[in-house]
């Protein structure tokens, strides 16, 4: 193992291998600060690209663009409230409080410094851990991905504390939205009204689009606002946000980087399930939850570092096992496929060269992303002093071509058009779009484990229990259901306590 | 001035070549031609299209311009090439049997006389294959230890009205197989479910099982002959199974297009085809090549249809 660090070190050197890391995290910044442009497509966009190129200096080329695309989402979604990226829609609910507070740069530099974090932590664990972690990914089956799911949409529950029926019933919406297409058991067309295209179901992406940012267009249009928000440089913004989140933020650092870590493993899981979760947990265990939401620096740093933790995480099955952790990591795979090399524990040993270079340039980008961010910051904060009516014009532009470019579709222009105007409603009635947002993200995926443990349930004597139930991953994730579904009470129940002793 | 004065004469000279060039060559293709891919870019549709646009590059001196119409298991795509201009300028990748069964089971908008074939490029075949540490060392084991256990064995296969659920129809007509089988959304998590132990058999098209070569053990291929990938695997007719089973991966353009603009296409098609250096990528690749020009491709999806038309029902 030892004897390829060197070499791969000195790959790393290689002024070619320096360039494309530098390149390649920009344009992914930018790609990811777009709405609608996600990693996934800046990634697939350059695979073409390395068939021309030798391979480890194409892989490392996809790997900072990766890094910096899923960093780029934060851009937008404390600017604007608009996720770059479907794995920044959890920054958005405390980002673009502290955007409008006139914090927007403590937002990006937190979001900047704890995306460099969490990417480390998820790279470390692949050079470590790798194979047992692979081994433990395949473990996680129907139904276990099915409780996980629910534990996700179980946070519902913990996000709309405040009104939770709102909640629950935004929540059921998404699930009903999820639903559209063909069904993923007997493949019978549902919803479609027989338009043809819409057998192909809502794309997540558009939806979110539409539900976020397209509806915040609309908000902020009404609101005769010259400006998006005041933005006040605060001297010395990069010390304090250093020492914020060196201060009492580590211990949210920790766990969200190694939540992230563990849902990228997961194939089928990617960034915006891991900063949902990520947030959730921050918020579940902070003594004072109300604060979550209103602007704070814990938010942010939450889901930032959850979704870039993701990137390492779904590196570990893809090069150990041939099994992606994520879409992004899937095009990665086809680029390493059309090379020729195998996938495998022998990965390692056989290409340890190409192995190491690449995770080692995956802590390089990591690195090289704090410098390249902050000069990018200064850029995009520029756009708070743009007059607003510009603004608003871009990011419906932008909206409409990401959408569209995701598959071509002239459907998915409808989909934003159509969110766009749910989502001011919802804001309007004050029903939660968060939680429309998780049904649509999660709905498919409980139903298709569902269906796989109904199915595999023939095969096992009992009840279909029997199947929900068999392993301890799966008792643990229930267990972790049932307290998160208590939160809200234990919670109502404090804060009587606490007012009673006012 | 001497300098700028040659440049002029060279740019000059340049573009009366390049006229000269056009006007002899004023045939068909004039501009890039659009190519439709129906899946994701970087999937493997579009890694073997983008082999193939390397050689195509070194026949014909206008380019591929891709277009990714993904959605519904290739049917939005290949909809995209059966109702685009019939000028020559729009082809696109197909799947067959995708094509095939979408057409029968789904209200897809195409049907097989919607296109004109140009030629089928890859033969994937579907292997049954388990977990390296499985004590199932080949096809008959499996069928018997079924047979022995009905409705315990688990298989895994990408569907439902996929190709391997076709060929899951065929096995369970054939033969007394009572196992339970399991639906999977794609070769990823079909292949993670039997590393982790939640399936015990799957079919696998070999292209998806390659990638995981080092923790599976292939036990039988579903084709007429050995494959160079696994040349010490046995087919499962050699295992007393007569079960044929495959993907394939062809071009069409839309029905219609001028028979002149087809000729031309097919020929470049085959000339790339028979290339060693094409042959040598595709390997690489791990993608199994095997040529069939477009009438005989045709003819084999026509009888396909039939074979579809029996194993599922129509909507």
């Amino acid at each position: 193992m030892n004897e390829f660090f060197m070499p791969a070190l000195l790959n790393l050197c290689d002024p070619l291998n320096i360039f494309l890391m530098i390149a390649g995290l920009t344009g992914g910044i930018i790609i990811g600060a777009l709405p609608g442009l996600t990693a996934t497509m800046g990634v697939a966009l350059m695979v073409p690209v390395t068939f021309a190129m030798d391979t480890t200096s194409g892989l490392i080329m996809l790997g900072a663009i990766y890094a910096g695309a899923i960093y780029g989402g934060s851009n937008s979604a404390c600017l604007i409230c608009t996720p770059g990226t479907p794995s920044s829609v959890a920054t958005t609910f405390d980002g673009w409080p502290m955007c409008q507070a006139g914090k927007a740069d403590k937002a990006l530099i937190a979001s900047l410094l704890t995306s460099a974090f969490g990417g480390m932590v998820g790279v470390a664990f692949l050079l470590c851990l790798a194979a047992p972690l692979a081994r433990f990914a395949v473990k996680f089956g129907g139904p276990e991905s099915f409780w996980l799911c629910l534990f996700g949409l179980s946070t519902i529950a913990v996000m709309s504390s405040g009104n939770m029926l709102k909640g629950l019933v935004s929540g059921a919406i998404g699930m009903l939205v999820a639903t559209v297409g063909l069904d993923p058991h007997g493949a019978a067309p549902r919803f479609t009204f027989g338009y043809y295209p819409l057998i192909q179901g809502v794309e997540v992406i558009p939806a979110m689009i539409g539900l976020f940012s397209f509806s915040q267009v609309l908000y902020l249009i009404g609101s005769y606002k010259p400006y998006i928000a005041q933005y006040n440089p605060t001297p010395g913004a990069f010390g304090q946000v250093v020492r914020e989140l060196a201060g009492k933020c580590k211990i949210v650092l920790l766990r969200s980087s190694l939540i992230g870590t563990l849902v990228g493993m997961l194939p089928g899981a990617g960034g915006e399930i891991a900063a949902i979760i990520a947030y959730n947990e921050s918020k579940r265990w902070d003594k004072n939850p109300d604060r979550y939401g209103t602007g704070i620096i814990e938010g942010v740093a939450s889901s930032e570092c959850a979704n870039n933790a993701v990137i390492g995480g779904a590196l570990i099955p893809m090069l150990t096992l041939g099994i992606p952790g994520s879409a992004v990591a899937a095009v990665m795979l086809g680029a390493l496929l059309a090379k020729g090399i195998q996938p495998g524990f022998k990965v390692f040993t056989a290409t340890g060269d190409l192995a190491y270079t690449f995770i080692f340039s995956q802590f390089a980008v990591n690195l090289l992303m704090i410098p390249i961010g902050l000069l990018l910051i200064r850029l995009m904060v520029r756009l708070l002093s743009i007059r607003l009516t510009f603004v608003a014009i871009a990011i419906v532009m932008l909206s409409v071509i990401g959408s569209y470019s995701i598959r071509n579709s002239v459907l998915d222009i409808w989909i934003v058009l159509v969110f766009g105007l749910i989502g001011y409603i919802c804001n309007r009635i004050k029903l939660d779009s968060g939680a429309m947002a998780l049904g649509i993200i999660l709905g498919p995926m409980i139903e298709e484990n569902f269906g796989k443990c109904v199915s595999l349930s023939k095969a096992v004597d009992g009840s279909i229990l029997r199947v929900f139930m068999d392993s301890s991953i799966a008792m643990l994730l229930i267990f972790l259901t049932l307290l998160s579904l208590c939160t809200p009470f234990i919670l109502n129940r404090k804060r009587r306590h606490a007012q009673k002793h006012l | 001035m001497k300098a700028r004065f040659l440049a002029k004469m060279l740019l000059v000279t340049a573009a009366l070549f390049l006229a000269a060039g056009g006007v002899s060559y004023a045939k068909y293709p004039e501009k890039p031609v659009n190519m439709i891919i129906a899946f994701t870019a970087g999937g493997s549709s579009d890694v073997q299209a983008r082999i193939m646009q390397k050689y195509w590059d070194k026949h014909v001196n206008q380019a591929w311009t891709f277009i990714y119409k993904t959605g519904a298991g290739g049917a939005i795509g290949f909809g995209e090439i059966a109702m685009s201009k019939k000028d020559g300028y729009s082809i696109g990748g197909i799947n067959i049997p995708h094509i095939v069964i979408q057409a029968v089971t789904q209200k897809a908008q195409f049907k097989l006389e919607d296109f004109d074939y140009i030629c089928q490029v890859v033969n994937d075949p579907q292997t049954v294959a388990v977990r390296k540490d499985s004590r199932f060392k080949s096809v008959k084991e499996i069928f018997d230890h079924a047979k022995a256990n009905p409705g315990k064995l688990k298989l895994g296969l990408v569907g439902p009205n996929s190709g391997h659920h076709l060929m899951f129809v065929d096995v369970k007509k054939k033969f007394d197989f009572p196992v339970t089988e399991v639906f999977y959304k794609g070769a990823a998590d079909q292949n993670a479910a039997l590393l982790g132990g939640e399936i015990d058999v799957m079919f696998g098209n070999l292209n998806d099982v390659m990638r995981s070569l080092e923790e599976m053990r292939i036990v039988g291929v579903a084709a007429e002959k050995r494959n160079d990938f696994l040349p010490d695997v046995p087919t499962l007719r050699e295992a007393g199974f007569d079960v044929l089973s495959d993907i394939r991966r062809g071009f069409a353009a839309p029905k219609g297009i001028a028979a002149e603009h087809l000729a031309f296409l097919r020929d470049v098609f085959k000339k790339i085809c028979l290339d060693p250096e094409y042959l040598k990528d595709m390997r690489v690749a791990g993608q199994p090549s095997e040529y069939l020009d477009g009438p005989d491709l045709l003819k084999y999806m026509i009888s396909l249809d039939a074979v579809v038309k029996a194993a599922f029902p129509q909507k």
